[in-house]
């Protein structure tokens, strides 16, 4: 069994991260792998791009009116983040709590929910859903505003259940009405104007007005209510925490945080890890720091089986590539356009398709898209002026037996230092054999994009195009 | 809403607020408006940096204090005669000549307003110049922008962390600065002025303070220091001085404007109160549903305390400043404070 070698700690960080440079990778193997485990769960500074020069010299994401430069600001903070797990947490809560741009005409106020998963999404699961239910994303986005104590609306009650808690299948309707009466009166402020404005995608006079949560008390219904075998005169907390203690959440959550961070399909061994963290789940006080953490030092995770069995998400796969190619670590005239190339892939950050997110694993991958995901991929590692490629060449170099390397070294080099990726034998022949069209690769002398950089360059769009270069 | 302290020696008076979101391409309206120049003759010209969506509208648009929009100029986003990609700063010389830097294409582009001054007004294109580079005269970055009673210019070459004075001919006369924290260094300096002396004054912007310079580039003297309180700053981006001497500072990162003493001493913060303009005034008339709950709205809410910053607190509070970029002052005493993100100004009368 692997403990802490290179491969283990690379897949480590394609699934709480979006994959590492070898720099990065050396600096995690340094702490070892359990050291990595905490260092990616405690996220401390994340070192992103500061605020003040996007705003600078983006006004698009200063004033985060409309989506292409309110992507573009989140793919900022992705790519140049030192704390991967922190965006990935809310990369997954966002495909979870999906919470659309196309009702809501705001995306200020749904990268303060972004930000949101990010303050609270490693925390408890009980606050979390506190959290989620005073969003005024969400409360716009499932008519929570429009959930009245004299007439309610059961839209954000129902969802709550079926999609972000327990599940179908483990509540009643009257379940679901008490839970919506539960949470009348949780709107957000000026909500009859806020209402307006969205469903009418008003800007005017002078732009958005983000929103804030309220809490109406003269609008919430204090009667008592019955929930899943309790009574009481519940209001959403309450609620809340009667939700969390069912066994079927600690399954829901259990199973969605595996499928995201572990395997898109569940195996035997898989089911056990599931169990193991739903057990955390009670133990912890329903921490999902600490169900990652059972996920995370689990053997089925350190396992073979858990290796490249996802496949990568259209966000992992553009930010893992900008990331491994170094670029855009300043604000860069036209980033918006490579935000766009998520959501021409399949995935456009804050507008996902429906309530339900995005259908993931295998249905990521069809023509068009993986026409986009590798022309994209190719295009960044390819590109031997990128600080990122420069450091793979550097590496190649340095390994090189006097700066000249063999083809089959060279593909396997390149393979390595973009992983390590592990392809099948067929795919690394088809490497080689392209490596050796040219014969052995001398690097000695080489300058700034000449003909020995770029068939590195060449390499490295080849990779981009197999198969394994598709899963994480 | 404005704060002064107890022995200010200056008084603002709120006077009303001009503008509403272009969402078009052209005509009346703002698109992240950065920067505002006053003629002589009561022109309010307002330069629209306009985000990537309506770029192809880049332009200068044209108004006055009675509200009417007069028209406008530049041929929106490119490196070709009269585009931009990231205009930044303006300033009127005194022939009446525009000048507008843009920081991408590493350039300054000038027209003249001494045309037609009335009715359909516009201005005629006369060069662009400058060009990128590290050289003597050659720019990376072209902020703020002010001039002299002699019509020299001053350029803030943010990336080279430079001022450099030209001729209002693009001539290169002199350069000072270096990056860094002490006097008379810059950290991606951003808004310039030029006093009745003649003396420069620079928005130091991420050094997060103020610098004094005579007309020839020796250092007088340094005002602020990085915060939230009185007299100290959050990524300053314009600054401007009136014949008295008091220093306007648009404190961009505390979504306000500070005014200072001429010796640099706190006398006031704004902290904005925009009113419904003439043309949204307009806008309700057509939209009496949309009006209706507006007027029921508490629009300066308390917020929670996740959002209490100031830059959650603008944009959430619609009279607050938001994204206050530059500041600009007329001939008659009057201060424009340009928000990039409410796009629209402030107009403040000193009494």
């Amino acid at each position: 069994m692997i403990s802490n070698d290179t491969a283990l700690m690379a897949h480590l960080l394609r699934r709480a991260g979006f994959g590492a440079n070898r720099d990065e990778l050396e600096s995690y193997l340094e702490i070892g792998y359990d050291g990595a485990v905490e260092a990616l769960l405690n996220p401390s500074d994340p070192g992103n791009m500061p605020d003040d020069l996007i705003r600078r010299y983006h006004v698009e994401q200063s004033e985060l009116r409309d989506l292409p430069g309110s992507s573009a600001y989140w793919m900022y903070r992705m790519i140049s983040t030192s704390c991967p797990m922190e965006e990935k947490t809310a990369l997954f809560w966002h495909g979870l709590f999906a919470t659309g741009y196309s009702k809501l005409n705001q995306a200020r106020s749904q990268l303060n929910q972004v930000e949101m998963f990010r303050r609270s999404g490693l925390g408890s699961f009980e606050d979390l859903l506190v959290e989620l239910s005073k969003d005024p994303a969400m409360i716009v986005w499932l008519d929570n505003n429009e959930n009245h104590g004299a007439s309610i609306n059961e839209n954000y009650g129902r969802e709550l259940l079926e999609l972000f808690s327990m599940g179908i299948g483990n509540y009643s309707e009257d379940d679901i009405k008490g839970c919506a009466r539960a949470f009348t009166g949780w709107t957000l402020g000026n909500a009859e104007y806020m209402s307006v404005r969205a469903a009418k995608d008003s800007i005017w006079p002078y732009g958005r007005i983000a929103w804030h949560f309220d809490y109406r008390e003269e609008d919430h219904d204090d009667g008592e209510k019955t929930f899943l075998g309790e009574t009481g005169r519940f209001n959403g907390e309450d609620i809340i925490a009667i939700i969390v203690k069912q066994e079927a959440t600690a399954r829901f959550v259990a199973t969605r945080l595996f499928q995201f961070f572990a395997a898109d399909e569940i195996t035997e061994a898989g089911e056990k890890t599931i169990e193991a963290m739903m057990a955390t789940y009670f133990s912890s006080g329903y921490q999902i720091r600490d169900m990652l953490r059972t996920l995370f030092h689990s053997e089925y995770f350190k396992s073979e089986e858990a290796r490249f069995a996802r496949v990568k998400g259209p966000v992992e796969m553009v930010v893992g590539a900008i990331r491994m190619a170094g670029n855009y670590q300043d604000p860069y005239l036209g980033i918006e356009k490579v935000a766009d190339t998520m959501f021409f892939m399949g995935q456009g950050l804050l507008r996902p398709p429906t309530v339900e997110g995005w259908h993931e694993g295998a249905e990521w991958i069809d023509s068009g898209a993986l026409v986009e995901r590798v022309n994209f991929v190719a295009k960044e590692l390819s590109n031997v002026s990128s600080p990122g490629v420069r450091s793979i060449i550097e590496r190649l170099e340095a390994g090189a037996d006097q700066g000249v390397l063999q083809p089959s070294e060279l593909a396997d080099g390149c393979l390595d230092l973009l992983g390590p990726i592990q392809v099948s034998e067929e795919t690394r022949s088809v490497l080689v054999e392209y490596a050796s069209r040219h014969g052995d690769l001398d690097l000695n002398d080489h300058q700034p994009g000449d003909q020995a950089e770029q068939r590195v360059g060449d390499i490295l769009r080849l990779v981009a195009a197999t198969r394994e270069y598709q899963l994480a | 809403m404005s704060t002064q302290t107890k022995s200010s020696e200056i008084v603002l008076d709120y006077v009303k607020t001009i503008g509403i979101v272009n969402n078009g391409y052209n005509g009346r309206g703002f698109a992240n408006p950065y920067d505002i120049a006053v003629g002589g003759d009561g022109r309010i010209f307002v330069l629209n940096r306009c985000d990537p969506a309506r770029a192809s509208a880049i332009r200068v648009g044209i108004c006055n204090l009675e509200d009417e929009y007069l028209g406008e100029f530049g041929r929106g986003f490119g490196a070709g005669d009269e585009q931009f990609v990231w205009p930044v700063a303006m300033v009127l010389d005194n022939r009446h000549r525009l000048h507008i830097t843009d920081e991408h294409n590493h350039r300054v582009t000038t027209y003249d307003t001494s045309g037609d001054t009335s009715g359909n007004a516009s201005a005629k294109y006369l060069s662009h110049w400058g060009k990128p580079g590290t050289g003597d005269g050659e720019l990376n970055g072209p902020a703020g922008i002010a001039v002299d009673s002699s019509d020299n210019l001053f350029v803030v070459d943010q990336h080279n962390s430079r001022v450099q004075k030209f001729t209002s001919d693009g001539k290169f006369i002199a350069n000072w600065g270096s990056f860094g924290g002490g006097d008379g260094q810059f950290n991606l300096p951003w808004g310039a002025a030029v006093d009745k002396d003649d003396n420069v004054y620079i928005a130091d912007w991420r050094n997060n303070r103020i610098q004094k310079f005579t007309n020839d580039g020796e250092f007088l003297a340094a005002f602020g220091n990085s915060g939230e309180g009185e007299g100290q700053f959050q990524r300053p981006t314009s600054v401007a001085v009136d014949p008295e001497g008091f220093i306007y500072v648009a404190d961009w990162g505390n979504e306000r404007v500070q005014v200072l003493g001429p010796d640099g001493s706190f006398q006031m913060i704004l902290r904005g109160e925009a009113t419904v303009s003439k043309w949204a005034e307009a806008y309700f008339d057509s939209n009496p549903e949309e009006k209706a709950e507006r007027d029921i709205s508490n629009l300066k809410p308390e917020l929670p305390a996740h959002l209490n910053t100031p830059y959650h607190i603008s944009s959430q509070t619609e009279p607050y400043f938001w994204g206050p970029v530059s500041v600009s002052l007329d001939r008659e005493g009057r201060l424009y404070v340009t928000e990039t993100n409410r796009h629209r100004f402030q107009v403040y009368q000193k009494r």
